[in-house]
């Protein structure tokens, strides 16, 4: 049963980005904001709209990003071409709805469907303890965020500056928080399961 | 430099309601607010919705060490990575130490439930004394202590957080000024 689901779950993230992100529908307009769109609403129905407004908004400056570039190559018609608003339109509308899918998808993997694969028991502490570490990384967040906006040391005259500042500082105290917590919630485990076994 | 006024702050989100009965001051003056009370009686609420956000909105710069200090820290490190300091392998004080050095303009220092974690308190005192004019110390002693007295505390001002009554899910709390 958790091989069929597990399967059901691969399977779904292949063909949304078999169409979406690599294949037939990838530069319609029209269907990718449809696709975005769906998407937002399973995300809202399974994580309520806080969560929801929150990935929307981890995602708005790499979104930004390839806005700004797109209208830079668009201005000054890099490479001779002419489509590159539309095609920085479909990018922006892919990766948050891309992301977005990815992360229902792996939300009906649970920890039970984990410890049932036909694996190794190291293997499958890892993905528990992966598992674990993103799911405590998305409450950190937040706590991130309001951590860095109380510090004096980033506030910029500069919108934008502080921004990206405070934009890179939150990339890199989660990547150093998943780390740690992978590390130690990993070595746990194993601790455990070697006196248990 | 500027004041909280005393009155009823409702805190939807937190399903509180704080009585503040005396205001609090931050003039040039030194002085240390010790905070203490019952676990669940709003004294973190209070720092981070109402004293925070009043020193943000005047402009006042201020050092805040949270209560998940652990948490913390990597937002610690990533800021003084960002700002060009090697930070790699410095321990929890180290991190400390050169936040605190690296923000001549603070004049507040919040501190929640800093005792929990550290024994001994005095060493941050030392490292803010230069600069910081005015501290709020929220103890996890749920009474008043005197570790947080210290010889350039200035004046000391005790804060009970109390609980006065509950309506379904909403906490109501008087915070009262201790007189000396």
């Amino acid at each position: 049963m958790t091989m069929l689901k597990l399967g059901a779950l691969a399977l779904m993230t292949g063909w949304f980005f078999w169409l979406f992100v690599f294949g037939p529908l990838y530069s319609h307009l029209i269907a990718q904001g449809s696709a975005l769109a769906a998407v937002l609403l399973w995300s809202n129905l399974r994580f309520g709209r806080r969560e929801t407004l929150s990935l929307l908004k981890f995602c708005l400056p790499f979104v930004a990003f390839l806005l700004a570039f797109g209208l830079i190559f668009h201005f000054t018609r890099l490479l001779g071409r002419q489509d590159w608003l539309k095609d920085t339109t479909v990018k922006c509308l892919v990766f948050p709805s891309s992301l977005t899918f990815l992360k229902i998808m792996l939300s009906y993997v649970t920890y039970l469907d984990i410890l049932r694969l036909p694996l190794s028991m190291n293997r499958r502490i890892e993905m528990i303890t992966v598992k674990s570490a993103f799911q405590k990384g998305a409450r950190t967040l937040k706590r991130f965020s309001w951590y860095l906006n109380t510090y004096s040391g980033l506030k910029s005259r500069h919108r934008i500056r502080y921004a990206m500042t405070k934009y890179a500082c939150l990339i890199i105290a989660l990547y150093l928080y998943l780390y740690q917590e992978i590390e130690n919630s990993n070595r746990l485990l194993k601790n455990r399961y070697r006196h248990l076994g | 430099m500027m004041r909280i006024d005393g009155g009823t702050y409702t805190l939807s989100d937190r399903n509180l309601v704080l009585d503040i009965e005396d205001g609090f001051e931050l003039s040039g003056q030194r002085c240390r607010y010790i905070l203490f009370g019952a676990n669940g009686s709003g004294k973190t609420s209070f720092l981070e919705k109402i004293l925070i956000p009043a020193l943000d909105s005047n402009g006042v710069d201020f050092l805040y060490i949270g209560q998940d200090i652990r948490n913390q820290l990597y937002t610690l490190r990533a800021l003084l990575a960002t700002m060009g300091l090697s930070v790699i392998n410095a321990d929890e004080r180290e991190l400390l130490r050169v936040w605190i050095a690296n923000s001549p303009t603070a004049r507040v220092l919040v501190m929640d439930e800093f005792d929990k974690f550290f024994s001994d308190v005095d060493f941050i005192f030392q490292w803010t004394n230069a600069v910081i004019q005015t501290c709020f110390v929220v103890t996890h002693h749920d009474q008043p202590t005197s570790r947080f007295d210290s010889e350039n505390a200035g004046r000391v001002c005790r804060v009970r957080f109390e609980l006065t009554g509950q309506d379904g899910e909403v906490k109501r709390v008087r915070i009262r000024q201790e007189k000396p």
